[in-house]
């Protein structure tokens, strides 16, 4: 699925690091890697070296790691030489990293990543890197909706980098809890919400078992952004990989969007993925 | 693959940075980007919002349309005390926000404490130089520089230490020192010895390391994102007050509503029937409910305090009496955490070697005996304590020691003895065994063969059976300068010490049990000391499981749900960091959960927990912030003593609704009759609220102070299916108490208009003395016979008399409070105004004076049925 990966890669170090997940995805699906860095007008000869550095660090791990890799420096507005690079080279997934700016702004609205994963024609990877100490991460926490965007594709990026860092999988759906009007919030047993999986869920979990990833899940009642981070955060979860939100602005401020919130409170790395045919 | 699995160079590469630091440009970015060393508060809904949302639930809607209502019908209509009512309605709408609130409201400062244990400057390295920074604007990457006494600011990567030693406890628990090195370190990040991590202190020693996680991504950050972030929600009282009021709202506004369109149906005017509707809806609320579950909550909380328990959140005190399951710590509570030595062994058992087996227990030992008191670790004090009983004091200077460590899990020093060197050794047999290569046997060195490890075994096992803490001796003469320390040694013998569990505690578990309620220990020691004392104290008897911490983390969700749906359970070598996950899954099966701690990184299962458990004595700050309650004596035993009364509240409050609830009738009664009978309105709106929020609050609040029933601890904890209002409680109260009292409301209305010469169907102005009098006595009627009905609540089932007529003093002043309110709202002016009421003649008290009676003696008739049928 993916044969060509992109990384953009700047002076901040967050930028190397989601490379790096870059890198061990391309390791595990055979894919070339591209490292690209677009430097803006006016940058800095300090930063434009710090990102110079930082391509070399990452092209020498390819060549360690027996990956075809190619550097791309190009000056420009960022997204739009990104998307000419995704076109031109036909790239299957970007990985960029969010900045601290994403976590300020409300619905990382205008942002260099929000853009990205709107304008490209390609799937986006945008990771939030926050914990250098787990390198290779062990547990991933894949919070899932019960309706699955780009089901397959999302099965295959999780399987994948499971896959690469031999990882265990997961799998957390906070639903809404049952309530009854005289009765309020009705009690529910793992096992009682077991039976209420939902199909898109199921689904997936096959996905996972038919790429032989070791799983477990889970499914409990609350608000989704903060059942997620709580749940990372008790079981020490190494990487959330979590779908990109589809709520509206206007559905946004009314309910809220718990993948905003997520990456502002994430205890660990972040991958927000937005899969391909959501583009198309 | 994790940071403590690379060389230092590999961190550095990793981290992109190297030993020269970072530079200032590029911390500056990393600060920009990763943002500020600091622990945050998780977002949480402010007070003002969770104030607002006391005024915009279903009940206060209903409520607030009412008020509109009747303000409207003022502007529209003057001149019917409209807007009097409409006000009245706003005050109750407040007075309820207020109650409920405070119910509510808990000082929540466990960040702050967190906080406190970070450090406000730091050593580090930038741009090759040694600078002192705010740790705040510590980053990834940053080389930090430790030394003795330094409060650690971010999780690090060691890449150089000497004789670093640091105090992990705000996330181990573990107050003993652990040494830590730079090497890399497989297995886990958590566990690793070559990273320091935030909110810890350097004990000894110095180091350098380099930063890998600041603030919220730190470990500490972690225990204060589950702390603050958890939320229990709900309690189960204020579930049941919830589905309660939605019931009663609903039910006041369908009435309302139906009965404004009979009255339109049959001809009254649209202003009559929309009094009535407006009267029915205030008639129907239990308007003095809530502020008198608050109080009764509030002196509960009173009492339990006078029993050691210090309850945080009122709410918590009817919590505590729903519990299913209790997860307790062993040390301190079950136990009276003064250790002793219980027993020894040694292979030959013979004097001399008891003799080297003492010196060994008196030298490798930091317990001082000063100014005739012991001063250190409970277990090292014994081992001096008993020691220096059976040899006296010993001289012999200390050279170096290996401090124990958990992970080592053995101690070493080495002293001058007659000036000769000697290694001691004292630590887990596993940890101290393997590293003998003698047995002291008859002042002879025998060569460990398998038989004689055999036979050291089975002594150790045999001890630690009897619940004893067992630690084994050994020693070894350093001969020249090169010989090496803990290798060749001698094996000495075993000395098992005790822990005696808490006199009180056998009686309290005994009770738990026959209250249904299980109790899980978790505790640090290993199984076999858990399980002996487990039985000593009774708390398994037939075959228990026991976990142990290796497993548990190896254990699925699902494996642990069905281990934990067992009868006997204990979790053994258990660290603090276990318990909430224990805590998550009982919750997630439906279990009301009570969970003890007292150190740091119990904060956050203390959160998860239904009730939360701090010990007052031994508890860290931040454990006693996020829990619900104190323990002020560390004591199990104060546990189900607050959970006895924790029951009786609940049980009270249930006596005290439906005392509340049957003045409902004789106010919904008289609007029924206004409609059906076409006769003046027995009872005006004032007036309900009069009995609401006045003459009913105190001794409903009596009420909530009557003592627990007996057998309440026999019985098994409530169903959560049970409601508070069941049909049960509401049949007695709307069926057979509140007709009593609606017929004397009716009787006194009647009896004074008759003696007037009021006319059936004849409207009497709303000033007119005589109608005012007539509603004067109906809203007497009521007072009174809540008089006889107070008595009435006062038990279920049990007659007054045989729980005492006089035994809660309370009733009694609350009766006075009621009468005395009550004969100003008929005699003083100024009740006379508020409450549209006129004086009556004493003779009308008199004869409604027997309704009180019969209401009584009609329910203890009815309780007596009830014990014959049982």
């Amino acid at each position: 699925m993916y044969k060509k990966i992109l990384a953009a890669v700047n002076e901040h170090l967050n930028s190397e690091i989601a490379a790096r997940y870059a890198l061990n995805l391309a390791k595990a699906c055979g894919s070339k890697l591209y490292i690209c860095f677009i430097a803006e007008k006016g940058m800095s000869g300090s930063n434009f070296e710090k990102a110079e550095e930082a391509m070399k660090r990452l092209f020498l791990d390819a060549e360690k790691m027996n990956i075809e890799a190619e550097s791309i420096t190009e000056t420009g507005e960022p997204v739009e030489e990104i998307n000419k690079i995704v076109r031109h080279e036909g790239i299957d997934i970007t990985f960029a990293s969010t900045r601290r700016e994403d976590v300020e702004r409300r619905f990382y609205a205008g942002t260099v990543a929000r853009n990205l994963s709107l304008k490209l024609s390609c799937s986006t990877a945008l990771v939030r890197a926050v914990h250098m100490g787990r390198i290779h991460p062990k547990d991933i926490l894949i919070p899932l909706k019960a309706r699955i965007a780009g089901m397959s594709e999302r099965a295959y990026f999780t399987a994948k980098m499971a896959e690469c860092f031999g990882s265990k999988v997961f799998i957390f759906h906070a639903t809404t809890p049952i309530t009854k009007f005289f009765h309020g919030e009705i009690h529910l047993t793992p096992a009682q919400w077991e039976k209420r999986l939902p199909e898109d869920i199921s689904k997936f979990i096959d996905h996972m078992k038919k790429h032989k990833v070791e799983i477990e899940g889970r499914l409990l009642p609350g608000a989704a952004a903060k059942s997620i981070t709580v749940e990372a955060a008790a079981r020490r979860h190494d990487l959330i990989i979590m779908g990109a939100s589809e709520r509206s602005m206007l559905s946004s401020i009314l309910k809220g969007n718990p993948v905003e919130e997520v990456l502002r409170e994430t205890p660990c790395d972040l991958i927000i993925l937005k899969p391909r045919h959501e583009n198309q | 693959m994790k940071i403590n699995n690379l060389t230092k160079e590999e961190v550095f590469r990793n981290l992109v940075t190297s030993e020269n630091g970072l530079s200032e440009e590029e911390a500056k970015k990393r600060l920009s980007e990763f943002g500020p060393n600091e622990i945050k508060e998780a977002k949480k809904t402010s007070l003002s919002i969770r104030f607002f949302r006391q005024f915009t639930h279903f009940l206060a809607v209903l409520l607030w349309i009412g008020a509109g209502l009747a303000i409207l019908s003022e502007y529209l209509h003057p001149g019917e005390g409209m807007l009097t009512l409409g006000l009245a309605i706003i005050g109750v709408i407040f007075i309820n926000a207020v109650f409920t609130f405070i119910q509510e409201y808990r000082a929540e400062k466990s960040i702050e404490k967190l906080r406190l244990l970070l450090p406000f400057h730091v050593k580090a390295i930038r741009e090759g130089k040694e600078k002192e920074i705010p740790a705040r604007e510590v980053v990834p990457g940053d080389l930090i520089i430790l030394s003795e006494g330094d409060k650690i600011p971010a999780d690090s990567r060691l890449i150089r230490v000497t004789y670093l030693m640091v105090n992990n406890a705000p996330l181990t628990g573990e107050s003993e020192p652990v040494p830590l090195q730079h090497e890399p370190c497989p297995g886990e990040l958590i566990e690793s010895k070559n990273i320091a991590f935030a909110g810890t202190t350097v004990v000894s020693g110095s180091g350098k390391a380099v930063v890998f996680a600041a603030g919220m991504r730190t470990e500490f950050g972690r225990i204060a994102h589950l702390t603050s972030a958890v939320e229990t929600g709900l309690s189960p009282l204020q579930k049941e007050i919830v589905k309660a009021t939605r019931i009663i709202a609903f039910l006041a506004a369908i009435m309302g509503v139906v009965f404004f369109f009979i009255g339109q149906i049959i001809g009254r005017s649209f202003w009559e029937n929309f009094i009535f509707a407006v009267g029915i809806i205030v008639a129907n609320v239990p308007e003095g409910l809530l502020p008198t579950v608050t109080l009764s909550l509030a002196m509960g909380s009173q009492r339990m305090a006078k029993k050691k328990a210090l309850i945080k959140t009122l709410t918590s005190v009817e919590t505590l009496g729903s519990v299913t399951v209790i997860c307790t710590d062993k040390t301190g509570t079950l136990t009276q955490n003064k250790m002793e030595v219980k027993d020894i062994w040694t292979p030959d058992n013979k004097q001399s070697t008891v003799g080297i087996l003492m010196k060994n227990a008196y030298l490798c030992n930091n317990a001082k005996f000063i100014e005739g008191q012991y001063k250190g670790d409970p277990t090292e004090t014994a081992l001096l304590k008993y020691a220096r009983g059976n040899i006296g004091d010993v001289r012999a200077g200390r050279i170096s020691e290996i401090p124990f460590d958990s992970e080592r899990k053995r101690m070493t020093t080495v002293n001058m003895v007659d000036d000769k060197k000697f290694a001691f050794t004292k630590g887990a047999l596993e940890s101290v065994l393997p590293l003998c290569k003698y047995v002291l046997i008859n002042d002879g060195k025998m060569p460990v063969d398998e038989e004689l490890k055999g036979k050291i075994i089975n002594a150790y096992h045999s001890l630690m059976d009897k619940g004893l803490r067992v630690l084994s001796f050994a020693c070894s003469e350093l001969q020249t300068p090169n010989s090496k320390l803990e290798e060749d040694m001698v094996f000495l013998g075993l000395i098992g010490l005790e822990d005696p569990p808490r006199p009180e505690v056998p009686e309290a578990i005994k009770k738990c049990h026959e209250a249904g309620i299980r109790i899980i220990m978790i505790t640090g020691d290993g199984s076999r000391t858990a399980v002996a004392i487990a039985r000593e104290i009774g708390l398994v008897k037939g075959n228990s499981t026991v976990i142990e911490g290796h497993d548990f983390i190896k254990m699925s969700d699902m494996e642990l749900r069905k281990e934990l749906a067992g009868k006997e359970i204990i979790f053994a070598r258990m660290t603090p960091k276990h318990k909430m996950r224990v805590v998550s899954i009982l919750k997630e099966e439906g279990e009301r959960v009570a969970v003890t701690g007292d150190g740091v990184n119990d904060a956050p299962a203390l959160k998860m927990a239904d009730i939360g458990i701090a010990m007052g004595i031994a508890g860290t700050d931040v454990a006693k912030e996020a829990a619900d309650m104190l323990l002020l004596d560390d004591n199990f035993a104060t546990i189900v003593n607050a959970i006895e009364e924790g029951r009786a509240v609940y049980e009270n409050i249930r006596k005290f609704i439906s005392y509340i609830f049957s003045s409902n009738i004789p106010e919904i009664v008289p609007y029924l009759a206004y409609v059906l009978l076409k006769i003046p309105l027995p009872l005006t709106i004032m007036q309900i609220l009069a009995v609401d929020l006045g003459t009913d609050m105190i001794p409903a609040l009596a009420l909530g102070a009557e003592k627990p029933t007996a057998g309440l601890m026999q019985q098994p904890p409530r169903d959560p299916k049970e409601r508070l209002l069941n049909f049960k409680l509401l049949s007695r109260a709307y069926l057979f108490l509140g007709p009593i009292e609606a017929a004397a409301g009716l009787f006194g209305f009647f009896y004074v208009l008759n003696s007037g010469d009021w006319k059936w169907g004849e409207m009497l102005p709303t000033n007119n003395i005589l109608y005012m009098q007539a509603t004067t006595a109906c809203l007497t009627a009521i007072i009174i016979t809540q008089i006889g009905n107070v008595f009435a609540c006062r038990s279920f089932r049990e007659s007054v008399f045989s729980i005492g007529f006089f035994s809660n003093k309370l009733i009694f002043a609350g009766i006075a409070f009621e009468i005395a309110l009550q004969l100003f709202i008929v005699y003083h002016p100024w009740g006379n105004e508020i409450f549209a009421t006129s004086p009556i003649a004493a003779q009308i008290w008199l004869v409604l004076i027997p309704f009180a009676l019969v209401l009584f003696a009609a329910e203890e008739a009815r309780k007596l049925i009830v014990r014959g049928k049982k």
